[in-house]
C-alpha cells in the first residue's frame, strides 16, 4: 500500500513538473518575439501595478515586466543549459580520467577538484566574471569552471565502483586497451549519471546567474535576464512596487523546482535496484 | 488433487501444505505487450515434521520464487494463485495473509529462513552473540540467555566462536550461526533457499548433515537447492521442477535409484558420477510457457532423449499418482 | 606450458593468501586444481590469467617470463590465456547483449569475423544472443562468458569453478565444451573446483592447495 501511495506522489511531481516546465518554456519562447522583447520604454506608464494590460505590472522604464521577465527567464536558461552541459562535460572527462587512470593522474585530478570545491563557487564565479566583465562567454565560464568540480567527483566514484567488476577482468584478459574499456565500460556506464547532473545543475546555474547579474556582475545590461530584472527592481522596491521583485523570483523559482522535480523522478529510475530472479 | 510426499499419508499431518499454488510475473505492457512470466505453475506439495523435502531444479526453473511466495516477499508485479496452507504454530493462509501477520507469526515463527549467502546475511558490526541475542530477545522473550548457547550447540558451534563478528567467521561457521538464528523461535518449517552456494564439498555436506539433523529434532525442511548431490545426502523427498511445473515428486532414495520423469533421469545422468550426459537443448523461455504447453501439451518435449522405459508423453502436465510418487505425463505404464 | 612458481599473492598488505605455490598448466590436457573455500584457488586463476601482479614468484607463458600484468602484459600474452569465472552475471557487461559479449574479444583486437561457429559451438541459439544478460539465466549466460574465452582460441584456459552455480545438465555441456576444445585445439586448461567428484571426472591429474 505504501509503495502504491509514493508511486501515485511520484507521477503527480512528475506530470507537476513536466507541466509548469512546458508552459514556462514554451512562454519564453513565444511570449518575447511577438511583443518586442519588453525593451521597448514607455515613460507614461512607469511602475504600474499588476492589471489586464500588464499582468505583472511595468518596471520603473515603464517596460512591461511579464514579457521582460520571460525573456530574462529565456537568456538565464540558456545561458544555464550550455554552462551545465560544458561543466558536465568536463567534469565527466575529469571523473573518467581520474577514476580509469588511477595512480598520480588520480591524486593530482582530484587534488584540483578538492582546490575548487574548497573556495565558494561564487567567489570563485566573481573573480572569474571580473576578469571578463560583461560578456556572456565570462559568465557561462564562470559557472561552468565552478560546477565541473561536483560531476567529476561523481563519475569518478562511479568509474572506481565499476574498476573492480569481473567484467573488467574479462576484457582486459580479451585484450581490450585502456581506452577500449574505457570507451566500452567505463563512459557508456557513467553516461546516465553525468546526462542526469546535467539536468540537476541547470537550476545551480540559473540561481549561480542570477547572483551574479544582480550584483551587477553578469550579463551586459541590456540582456534581461532574471538577474539583471532583480537587480533593477531592487530599488524600486523601496517606492511600493513589490511585483518588479515577487514575479520574476517566482518565475525562477517555479522553474527550478520543476528541473528539480523532473530530475528527481529520473534519478530513482537510473538508481538500480534490485531485480529478483524473474521480474525480468 | 495434492500431491503427497512422505512413504504414508496417515503418518502424520502435514506442517506446510502447497495446493495448486501459481506465480505469474506481469511485464510492463510497455516493453513486451500482453505478455506474462510463469514462474510457478501449479504447486502442489506437503511437507511433514521430521522430513527433508528437497526442490530441485536449474536456476530459473522458479523454485526461489515459490520460496519467496511462502514468505510473501515477492515484487508487486507478482500474481499468486492457488493455496500455501501453513499448520503451526497456528494455521495460516499464507497467500492470502495480510502482511502484520507474515511479520509477525510466520516470518522466524513459522517458518525459519535459511538464507543463500550466510555473511552477508549477518550484520557486520555485531557479534554473533549478539545477533542471535536480539533474535531470542524479539522472538522468545521468555527465554533467558541460555537458549542462545543451547541454540549454538545444536548447530555445532562452539560458545567461544560466537564471540566473533561475521568477517572473522568461516563461510561454513557463518552458515551455522544463519542455521541457529533461523531455529530462533523453534519454527516448525525451516525453508532453506540455496544453503550452499560458494560453499566448498566438506562444508556443503556439513550444511547438508546439519539440516538432516534439524528434520530428525521434528522440524520439517524445505530445502531449495540446484545441487543435487547435495539433496541426494539428506533428502527424505525430492520434488523435480522443470520450467515452473515440478515434474516429479517422491521419497529421494526411490527417485534417485529409478527416476521416471526424463527431466529427473536426464539431470541424474548429467552427474559426474552418473554420466556426465548433458541434457541437450535448453530450457523454454518462462515467456513461451503458455504457447509452448498448448502446442506440445509438455514443456520437456523439445528436449526429451529418448529413454528405454518412458512412456510416450501424454501431452497432459497434471501428476499422476502411482504408489506413493507422483510423475508428470511420462508415466511408465 | 603455462606455469607459476614460488607464487606468493594477496590483497591486504602483509596477508598473503598464496604462500610460494607451484602451478603447471601443460598443454593439451585439463589440470585441476582442488582446495577447500578461501585457500586462494581464485587468486592461483587470477596470478596465472595474468590479472594481479603476484608479490613474488614468477609466472611464464610457454618459457616466455611474463613482466607486466593486467594492461601491462602484452596484448599476445593476455590474449593467450582465457578465463571463465564462477560467477557469470558479475562477469559481463549488463548492457552488452550476449552477441556483443561473445564477440567483444574479436573486435577488441581488431578482427570482424562472424561468431555463430563459437556460438553453435558453446549452445547459444540466436534468439539467446540477441538478449541482455538480465533476461537469461546463470546457465546461459555462463555459456556465453566461455563463449567469450574461446572466441580468440587461447592456447590456455582457466575455468575458476566455472560450474559452482549451475546445475547438473549445464554443468556437463560446459565439461563437454572444453574437453572438445583439449581434443582439437590442444588447449590446456586449469579447472579450478572445490567439487572433487568433477575433477576426478574431468582432469587427468589433480593439484591439491
Amino acid at each position: 500500500m505504501r509503495g502504491r501511495a509514493t508511486g501515485a506522489r511520484v507521477r503527480a511531481r512528475l506530470w507537476g513538473s513536466l507541466g509548469t516546465l512546458v508552459l514556462v518554456v514554451l512562454a519564453a519562447l513565444i511570449v518575447p518575439p511577438l511583443f518586442g522583447s519588453g525593451s521597448t520604454v514607455h515613460y507614461e506608464a512607469i511602475r504600474l501595478p499588476p492589471g489586464w494590460a500588464h499582468p505583472f505590472g511595468t518596471d520603473s522604464s515603464g517596460r512591461d515586466l511579464f514579457v521582460r521577465s520571460l525573456a530574462g527567464l529565456r537568456i538565464s536558461l540558456l545561458v544555464a543549459a550550455i554552462s551545465a552541459v560544458v561543466s558536465t562535460v568536463l567534469g565527466s572527462a575529469v571523473g573518467v580520467a581520474a577514476g580509469a587512470l588511477g595512480g598520480w593522474s588520480d591524486r593530482l585530478l582530484m587534488r584540483a577538484v578538492d582546490a575548487v570545491n574548497a573556495v565558494p563557487h561564487l567567489l570563485l564565479g566573481i573573480v572569474i566574471v571580473s576578469l571578463y566583465r560583461g560578456s556572456v562567454v565570462a559568465v557561462m565560464l564562470s559557472i561552468a569552471l565552478t560546477h565541473w568540480a561536483t560531476v567529476a567527483r561523481i563519475v569518478r566514484s562511479e568509474v572506481l565502483s565499476l574498476r573492480e567488476r569481473p567484467y573488467i577482468d574479462a576484457a582486459i584478459s580479451g585484450g581490450a586497451s585502456r581506452l577500449r574499456v574505457l570507451y566500452r565500460h567505463f563512459l557508456p556506464a557513467v553516461v546516465p549519471q553525468a546526462a542526469l547532473s546535467a539536468v540537476l545543475l541547470i537550476p545551480h546555474a540559473v540561481w549561480h546567474e542570477t547572483a551574479l547579474s544582480f550584483l551587477g556582475l553578469g550579463l551586459p545590461p541590456h540582456m534581461a535576464s532574471i538577474g539583471n530584472i532583480l537587480g533593477d527592481g531592487r530599488s524600486a522596491v523601496l517606492l511600493g512596487a513589490w511585483w518588479l521583485i515577487l514575479f520574476p523570483s517566482l518565475l525562477l523559482v517555479a522553474t527550478t523546482l520543476a528541473v528539480s522535480g523532473i530530475a528527481a523522478t529520473w534519478r530513482d529510475r537510473v538508481v538500480p535496484r534490485r531485480r529478483s530472479e524473474l521480474s525480468l | 488433487m495434492t500431491a503427497c510426499t512422505g512413504a504414508d499419508e496417515q503418518e502424520s499431518e502435514p506442517l506446510l501444505r502447497l495446493d495448486r499454488l501459481s506465480v505469474r510475473f506481469l511485464l510492463s505492457p510497455r516493453r513486451r505487450p500482453g505478455s506474462e512470466v510463469r514462474a510457478v505453475t501449479d504447486a502442489s506439495l506437503n511437507l511433514r515434521p521430521g522430513r527433508v523435502l528437497a526442490l530441485v531444479g536449474e536456476s530459473g526453473c522458479g523454485k526461489s520464487v515459490l520460496a519467496s511466495a511462502l514468505l510473501g516477499l515477492l515484487p508487486a508485479n507478482a500474481q499468486v494463485r492457488g493455496r500455501a496452507r501453513l499448520y503451526r504454530p497456528d494455521p495460516v493462509e499464507l497467500i492470502s495473509a495480510p502482511e502484520s501477520v507474515l511479520a509477525g507469526e510466520v516470518r522466524g515463527r513459522g517458518v525459519g529462513l535459511v538464507p543463500q549467502s550466510a555473511s552477508t546475511h549477518l550484520t557486520p558490526v555485531r557479534t554473533a552473540r549478539a545477533q542471535l541475542a536480539e533474535a531470542v530477545r524479539a522472538l522468545r522473550p521468555e527465554a533467558g540467555a541460555e537458549l542462545v548457547d543451547e541454540l549454538a550447540r545444536r548447530v555445532g558451534l562452539r560458545v567461544e566462536d560466537l564471540e566473533h563478528y561475521p568477517h572473522e567467521l568461516s563461510g561454513g561457521m557463518a552458515q551455522r550461526v544463519a542455521l541457529a538464528l533461523a531455529l530462533v523461535a523453534d519454527p516448525p518449517v525451516v525453508l532453506a533457499d540455496e544453503p550452499t552456494t560458494g560453499l566448498d564439498r566438506p562444508l556443503v555436506d556439513r550444511t547438508m548433515d546439519q539440516l538432516g539433523e534439524t528434520a530428525r529434532r521434528g522440524h520439517g525442511v524445505l530445502l531449495i537447492t540446484h545441487d543435487l548431490s547435495a539433496a541426494r545426502r539428506v533428502a527424505t523427498d525430492v520434488a523435480v521442477m522443470y520450467a515452473s511445473r515440478i515434474v516429479e515428486v517422491g521419497p529421494a532414495e526411490e527417485i534417485f535409484a529409478n527416476p521416471w520423469h526424463p527431466y529427473t533421469a536426464g539431470l541424474l545422468r548429467a552427474l559426474p558420477e552418473g554420466g556426465f550426459e548433458p541434457i541437450p537443448g535448453h530450457p523454454p523461455v518462462l515467456t513461451e510457457l503458455e504457447r509452448l504447453e498448448r502446442e506440445w501439451g509438455c514443456v520437456f518435449c523439445q528436449r526429451c532423449p529418448d529413454m528405454p522405459g518412458f512412456a510416450p508423453c501424454t501431452g497432459n502436465p497434471e501428476l499422476i499418482e502411482h504408489g506413493g510418487r507422483w510423475v508428470a505425463a511420462h508415466a511408465p505404464c | 606450458m603455462l606455469s607459476g612458481t614460488g607464487l606468493v599473492a594477496g590483497y591486504r598488505k602483509g596477508v598473503a593468501v598464496l604462500d610460494g605455490i607451484d602451478v603447471e598448466v601443460p598443454a593439451g590436457r585439463v589440470t585441476g586444481l582442488a582446495g577447500p573455500s578461501g585457500c586462494g584457488k581464485s587468486t592461483v586463476a587470477r596470478v596465472l590469467g595474468l590479472l594481479q601482479r603476484p608479490w613474488e614468484g614468477r609466472v611464464s607463458v610457454d618459457g616466455d617470463v611474463v613482466d607486466g600484468f593486467r594492461h601491462s602484459a602484452p596484448r599476445a600474452q593476455r590474449t593467450a590465456i582465457g578465463m571463465v569465472f564462477q560467477q557469470p552475471r558479475p562477469a559481463v557487461d549488463p548492457r552488452f547483449t550476449l552477441h556483443e559479449v561473445v564477440a567483444e574479444p574479436l573486435r577488441a583486437t581488431g578482427r570482424s569475423e562472424p561468431i555463430e561457429a563459437l556460438t553453435e559451438q558453446v549452445g547459444l541459439t540466436a534468439e539467446l544472443l540477441r538478449r541482455r544478460p538480465h533476461e537469461v539465466s546463470d546457465g546461459q549466460l555462463q555459456r556465453a562468458c566461455l563463449g567469450r574465452a574461446l572466441a580468440l582460441r587461447p592456447r590456455y584456459l582457466i575455468c575458476d569453478e566455472m560450474t559452482a552455480m549451475l546445475d547438473a545438465s549445464t554443468t556437463a555441456a560446459l565439461v563437454r565444451v572444453v574437453d572438445r576444445q583439449v581434443e582439437e585445439h590442444g588447449t590446456g586448461v586449469l579447472a579450478i573446483s572445490h567439487d572433487e567428484a568433477l575433477l576426478e571426472r574431468w582432469a587427468g591429474r589433480v593439484l591439491r592447495i
